[in-house]
């Protein structure tokens, strides 16, 4: 295009003797943008809208059927001489004002062409639409008219009566969650289960369409019409959603900001109510539904509708707040400007801001939201990669397609034709070439501190299990469980009946025999020698049991700490011989016993693992250093304590058929590492915790290229 | 009668797609490519040699039968005007032999194949001195045949004028009626030669008549419309004084010449009308730019050609100022304003890019060295020249309405051309026509002598070189035509030359009155001819008795141009139809084709390279120079598509 400054323009005569306006029925409304004055132009038929410059608006607003632009153009040049819009300028003003439906013109317009546009702009749509493919959108409804009919009654809550009742109600809301706190976090945990996905997905649709609905009451009670709602496809989730964009126009900021966060309002306000309904019932579904809902409209919304980094709800109310208004685009433009001045010595480049505060504004929020949306876009990658199998890895591929390989492409585009770049072309490309270089050579070859993490649990390195070795039901806890015990030192009696009767049956037939005996040595020798033969084996059960007898006074075979959690329970039980009443640990030497996955087996045989640390749950914050561990060769089955599988929560996947979730879902490796002593951190046999690993510094981009290709291969067979 | 078939054809005409981008314009560069495969022209060549074959059919017959097998002919063609092969075959022996008997002339297969590519809508690079008038006869006899509205498009006046005369007895005798509009012709004279089933013209006729067609239509241009208005209002006469029949098929002679190098010139339909405000500022502007200075003020940006104020140049403009009226009190127009003065103060030089003749600025054409007298600068750019020469300001004419010649050769629905040289710009040629080039092999082999390049560090032994050259070569009296670039650097040769004493012609943009005799001269033994670059196109220099013994004419450019397609025109005044010649090229680093278009660490290290690394560079600066000017040429075409978009709210 021609430089929109120029005064003159060699297309003038296009124009020159038209005579246009402004479309009959489009609204103006003033606003202000750090103290700068817009004009918003809106087309309420189409709903679109247009933001021009005072300048520009002076010539607008002069338009007039009964002359021609050009007498409008040499008024406004003759009444503002430095600011009136050039011939260019008018031109370009003209045609977005036609292409956004503005213009009013005498001339029938070209149909083909009105309907090449239409045709094109259904391909921008659809394109777009497949571009975000994570967030797509199907309107569906037009709400407005529900909205008019319904306001009356409930725009009676958009007032400082409805602010305090908010208040009263969330308030009352934390306080019930506060004084159930503990009952609270405990839930949470099993917020992210299997069972409870549908539930929550439910609370999710049923707290979002109040959202959704939030917005819309405010937009209307504004003034703003809302002719839109649908179905967004938030990561293939469907979602609810309304188009408020009517409030852009609004001339208050404090009603545009009031519209953003109207959403977020009205769900802290469900979250409340919910949380009345969930310290109130007991368990069941509703107990639950209202827990899931209260979470989500609390939690979630806080953590994604206020983040303004992503373009929710908080976003619009940054950008209304600090009053930059196309946030993200004008963000992007100016570290493109900082780019193309510091980097390619483009002095010609101008910022879109027009204050340092609005700079610096753009430079923060620019870096840290293309961060952070790396780190989402990233993340939902991974994750659609990882959850929808075949289908996932098309999506991925799209996905990859639109975040990374569109914009390198068009950036290398813009690198090679950008007019902007002529005359800085060679330096762009050099810098940007240095720059890429420098980048990959960070990730190919500066070695980074490189570790894998692998669950375990603490387990005496001696211990023994205390059993009893005769049959018996407790009578008597001799040493209470928990205590350091001395070996030999009783820890529990048992008593049996049985074997006291046995004893005496016993002892009354060696006291038999003894008499039988005396009774034959006198009459007849032969018979004494089997006499003699029986008392013997009757004395030895006597005293083999009379061993038994005393062995159901346990005690402790070592010295050591003597565990028994279950053991209070047991009492009076009846024990077979054998059974394990609890343990006996040598508390000086512990030992933490690891399970390492299969993908990280390679590092782990690789015989350069320079160190480990290991760090216990609950105390994540103080380390053990090992120097010592051993593998055991062979892929495991049975996980070394059910803490580390699925079912109890941790981290291994188990095989679902096994009821006691210790049969690993998939071999992996033991190791077993030394445990230094240690005062600070209580070394509990049973502890689950985690060890780090640590590799020799290692390059970040060979790393990930694995990581990905084990992913590939373990998840498709690829 | 006007039936609204005729009425709907008068102003029906393609609507060009838009500019091929992204992935379709890779697609579209493969079928080029395709396009251009070698096997077409040997096809081509097959059916001409078929055609040659078939001439015995006709041979014999007498004018009559001929005649009316022509008549049927064009019967067939009227229905079909793409027959089956073997009527095309018969078609192209019999309008082949008409020709010998009309004009005397008999056509070669080489120039079947010209006509045969020419009707399937392809370009033809013939060589000068190949026949391409008569190739396009017969290519037009064709298209007149469908009755289309047929249009071949000439140089200029003179040619269209001669061809048609020339051809006349062709068309007549095959059933065409044949036309010319040439630019004295009234719009009585105009709307009947239109008429005629083939019309010779020139681009500005043919495009202006176009715009002023579509003036005197206004919102009625739409055919629809036309009807309805029709309809509802009889007695309202509608579409009166229109001179065109439509556009439909076109024949471009010189087709690198109007589809390129002159595409992007606008041609304007104006009115004059007072502009005292520009007319003011472009006094006021000269007399600040005078007072600014090089280096202080300004910094120039030879390669893009563009001024850069300095922050000191700017205080200085604004203390300038103070004193003046309105526009000048803002800060952008002021600058703008300084900045046009300036640009033409430094990049527009009396005699290189424009001449004075009668007080007025004539703008010279850059490509062929010929005054445009009708051309203008954009607005504030001609009136800022003015003020620096201290002409009177003329008032800028007001645009009523304006079309390039790419846009306006894109509505053709049928268009094949013609041109000595079209093979450097293929891809152009494919991209905004969808024109795949033919290279149609001369008659007779070429034995033109191109000797290689000699290179020079500074421009001031590249011109004593020069002259001992045409001193050695003199001595042999062998006829020698030494073309430059501009018209300054012409005169500087005769001056040179007249300082060694010989005797010479110059031809230049200030001399047009004897080209034609210079010309018919220039061929013969120990001439000596200066000329700017417009000797080259089209010209047909005849060697004189006994020249080509002594190897014929010998041609020197004096430095490279922008475009190679120039360069190959200026040598091929050589050698033409088999006459030996011989050419040679003189290329100093100081040029101004490597000093605009090498980067400037190569251009140092050419000072101390050899030949070989010089002629490197001298094909990268020109391959750079048509890749910056092919870009430019589709950074109109896409402003012009989406200006069309972006005010059809007010018409085109």
């Amino acid at each position: 295009m021609a430089d929109p400054t120029s005064t003159f323009s060699e297309s003038w005569y296009r124009v020159a003797n038209q005579r246009l306006c402004l479309r009959p029925g489009v609204r103006v409304r003033r606003q202000n943008f750090r103290g700068e004055r817009w004009f918003v132009l809106e087309n309420p038929f189409t709903n679109e809208y247009f933001r021009i410059r005072p300048e520009a608006y002076e010539f607008v607003a002069r338009l007039d059927p009964r002359r021609t632009v050009e007498d409008v153009w040499r008024e406004c040049l003759e009444k503002h001489p430095d600011d009136a819009p050039g011939q260019e300028a008018v031109l370009q003003l003209l045609s977005q004002l036609y292409f956004s439906n503005l213009l009013q013109y005498d001339q029938a317009t070209d149909a083909t062409n009105l309907f090449e546009r239409f045709k094109k702009r259904q391909q921008r749509e659809w394109r777009s639409r497949l571009l975000n493919i994570m967030f797509m959108r199907f309107p569906l409804l037009d709400p407005d008219r529900f909205l008019v009919r319904t306001l009356p009654v409930v725009g009676k809550s958009i007032s400082w009566f409805g602010a305090i009742l908010w208040l009263v109600v969330v308030s009352a809301g934390i306080k019930v969650v506060a004084d159930n706190w503990d009952a609270a976090k405990q839930q949470s945990q099993g917020i992210l289960t299997p069972e409870n996905l549908p539930l929550l997905y439910v609370g999710m649709i049923l707290i979002k369409a109040i959202h959704e609905f939030g917005h819309a009451f405010i937009c209307r009670r504004f003034g703003g019409e809302v002719h839109t709602m649908g179905i967004m496809l938030m990561i293939f989730t469907p979602m609810p959603y309304v188009d408020a964009s009517s409030s852009w126009s609004f001339r208050s900021r404090r009603q545009r900001i009031l519209v953003g966060a109207a959403g977020m309002i009205v769900e802290l306000f469900a979250a409340a109510l919910l949380a009345f309904v969930w310290a109130n019932t007991g368990q069941g579904t509703l107990h639950s539904l209202a827990y899931n809902m209260m979470f989500i409209a609390s939690v979630s919304t806080v953590i994604f509708n206020a983040n303004p980094l992503l373009r929710f709800d908080g976003y619009y109310i940054l950008s209304d707040l600090i009053d930059i208004p196309n946030l993200t685009q004008r963000a992007n433009k100016h570290l493109r400007h900082l780019a193309e001045r510091g980097l390619f010595g483009l002095t010609k480049s101008e910022s879109p801001a027009r204050t340092t505060s609005e700079a610096s504004w753009l430079t923060v929020f620019g870096i840290s939201s293309g961060i952070y949306r790396l780190f989402v876009f990233a993340g939902i990658l991974i994750l659609v990669a990882d959850q929808f199998f075949l289908i996932g890895i098309v999506m991925a591929v799209v996905c990859f397609i639109s975040w990374v390989t569109v914009p390198i492409f068009k950036f290398i585009k813009y690198l090679a034709s950008s007019p902007l770049l002529d005359r800085h072309r060679p330096r762009a490309v050099a810098v940007s070439i240095a720059l890429a270089a420098v980048l990959i050579g960070v990730l190919q070859f500066t070695p980074f501190p490189s570790h894998f993490r692998a669950p375990g649990v603490v387990q005496g390195r001696e211990w023994t299990q205390v059993v009893n070795e005769t049959s018996g039901s407790i009578v008597e806890i001799l040493t209470p469980p928990g205590q350091l015990v001395r070996a030999g030192q009783p820890l529990v009696r048992l008593e049996s009946k049985e074997l006291e009767l046995a004893i005496a049956q016993a002892r009354a037939q060696q006291v038999e025999i003894e008499t039988r005996l005396r009774a034959v040595v006198s009459k007849d020798a032969s018979g004494i020698k089997p006499l003699r033969e029986l008392l013997g084996s009757v004395t030895n059960r006597v005293a083999k049991l009379v061993t038994d007898q005393n062995s159901l006074t346990v005690r402790a075979r070592h010295d050591g700490l003597w565990i028994a959690p279950e053991l209070k329970d047991a009492r009076t039980r009846w024990l077979a011989r054998g059974t394990p009443m609890g343990l006996l640990v040598n508390p000086a030497t512990f030992q933490f016993t690891a399970t390492v996955r299969q993908e990280e087996a390679q590092a782990l045989f690789s015989q350069k693992l320079t160190g480990a640390e290991i760090r216990l749950h609950g105390q994540a914050g103080r380390t053990l250093a090992t120097k010592q561990w051993e593998v055991i060769p062979g892929g495991q089955r049975t996980l070394p304590s059910p803490a580390l599988g699925w079912q109890a929560g941790g981290e291994m996947p188990v095989a679902a058929d096994d009821k006691q979730g210790v049969r690993s879902a998939e071999p992996f490796f033991e190791v077993r590492a030394a445990l230094p002593a240690s005062e600070e951190i209580a070394l509990l046999h049973g502890r689950s915790g985690k060890i780090r690993f640590d590799q020799p510094w290692e390059p970040l981009l060979p790393r990930w290229i694995r990581s990905l290709r084990q992913m590939l291969q373990k998840r498709y067979q690829l | 009668m006007l039936t609204p078939t005729v009425d709907y054809r008068r102003t029906a005409h393609r609507v060009p797609e838009r500019p091929h981008q992204g992935l379709d314009a890779a697609v579209n560069w493969c079928i080029g490519r395709y396009q251009r495969r070698g096997a077409r022209l040997t096809e081509l060549l097959h059916s001409a040699n078929l055609a040659d074959a078939r001439g015995s059919e006709f041979k014999d017959l007498r004018d009559h039968d001929l005649q009316e097998k022509l008549f049927a002919l064009r019967d067939t063609f009227r229905r079909e005007p793409t027959p089956d092969h073997d009527t095309m075959l018969a078609a192209l022996a019999a309008v082949r032999e008409a020709a010998h008997r009309c004009v005397g002339l008999r056509a070669f297969p080489v120039q079947l194949a010209g006509a045969l590519a020419l009707h399937r809508g392809c370009l033809a690079e013939m060589a000068t001195g190949e026949g391409k008038t008569l190739t396009a006869g017969i290519a037009g006899v064709l298209a007149g045949w469908t009755r289309h509205p047929t249009h071949i498009i000439t140089v200029n006046d003179y040619l269209a004028a001669r061809d048609a005369e020339w051809l006349r007895p062709l068309y007549t005798f095959c059933g065409v009626r044949v036309g010319c509009v040439t630019a004295q012709l009234d719009a009585a004279g105009r709307a009947r030669e239109y008429d005629r089933d083939v019309t010779y013209t020139t681009s500005k006729e043919l495009l202006a008549d176009f715009l002023r067609d579509r003036l005197r239509l206004g919102a009625l241009r739409d055919p629809s419309r036309r009807l309805i208005r029709r309809m509802l209002q009889p007695r309202n006469a509608v579409a009166d004084g229109l001179v065109q029949r439509g556009l439909h098929t076109a024949i471009v002679d010189e087709a690198d010449s109007v589809l390129i190098d002159e595409a992007v010139t606008p041609l304007i339909i104006s009115a004059p009308r007072k502009n005292e405000l520009l007319r003011e500022a472009g006094i006021y502007a000269a007399k600040i730019a005078n007072e600014l200075d090089s280096e202080t003020d300004y910094r120039l940006n030879q390669r893009f050609r563009e001024v850069e104020l300095t922050d000191e140049g700017r205080q200085k403009i604004a203390r300038r100022c103070d004193s003046l009226p309105g526009i000048w009190r803002g800060e952008a127009r002021r600058t703008e304003l300084v900045r046009i003065a300036l640009t033409a103060r430094e990049f527009f030089q009396r005699d290189r890019q424009y001449i004075l003749a009668d007080g007025k600025v004539v703008i010279v054409d850059e490509f062929t060295g010929r005054p445009m007298p009708q051309r203008t600068w954009r607005e504030g750019l001609h009136q800022a020249i003015e003020a620096k020469e201290g002409l009177e300001i003329t008032d800028p004419s007001e645009t009523i309405a304006r079309m390039s010649f790419q846009r306006f050769f894109r509505c053709f629905h049928r268009i094949s051309g013609m041109t000595g040289t079209a093979w450097e710009a293929a891809g152009e040629f494919w991209q905004i026509y969808g024109l795949p080039v033919v290279r149609i092999p001369t008659h007779r082999p070429c034995i033109r002598e191109q000797w290689p390049d000699r290179f020079f560090a500074r421009e001031f032994d590249k011109w004593n070189a020069i002259l001992e050259d045409i001193e050695q070569l003199h001595a042999k009296r062998r006829p020698i035509l030494v073309g430059t670039r501009s018209v300054a650097a012409s005169e500087k040769l005769a001056g040179l030359l007249r300082g060694r004493g010989m005797e010479f012609h110059l031809l230049n943009a200030s001399r047009l009155a004897e080209e034609a005799t210079i010309i018919a001269i220039a061929g013969e033994r120990g001439r000596i001819t200066i000329a700017t670059n417009m000797a080259g196109r089209g010209t047909d220099i005849r060697l004189g008795s006994g020249v080509a013994e002594i190897g014929g004419l010998h041609v020197i450019a004096t430095e490279r141009h922008e475009s190679g397609r120039v360069d190959r025109q200026l040598f091929g005044r050589a050698g033409r139809q088999g006459d030996p010649g011989s050419a040679q090229a003189f290329v100093s680093n100081e040029d101004e084709l490597l000093r605009r278009y090498l980067p400037k660490p190569l251009s140092g290290a050419l000072n101390s390279g050899g030949t070989t690394f010089s002629a490197t560079a001298v094909r990268l600066a020109q391959r750079q120079a048509q890749h910056l000017a092919f870009k430019q040429r589709k950074a109109v075409l896409r402003a012009d598509a989406w200006l069309d978009e972006a005010l059809s709210f007010a018409g085109e």
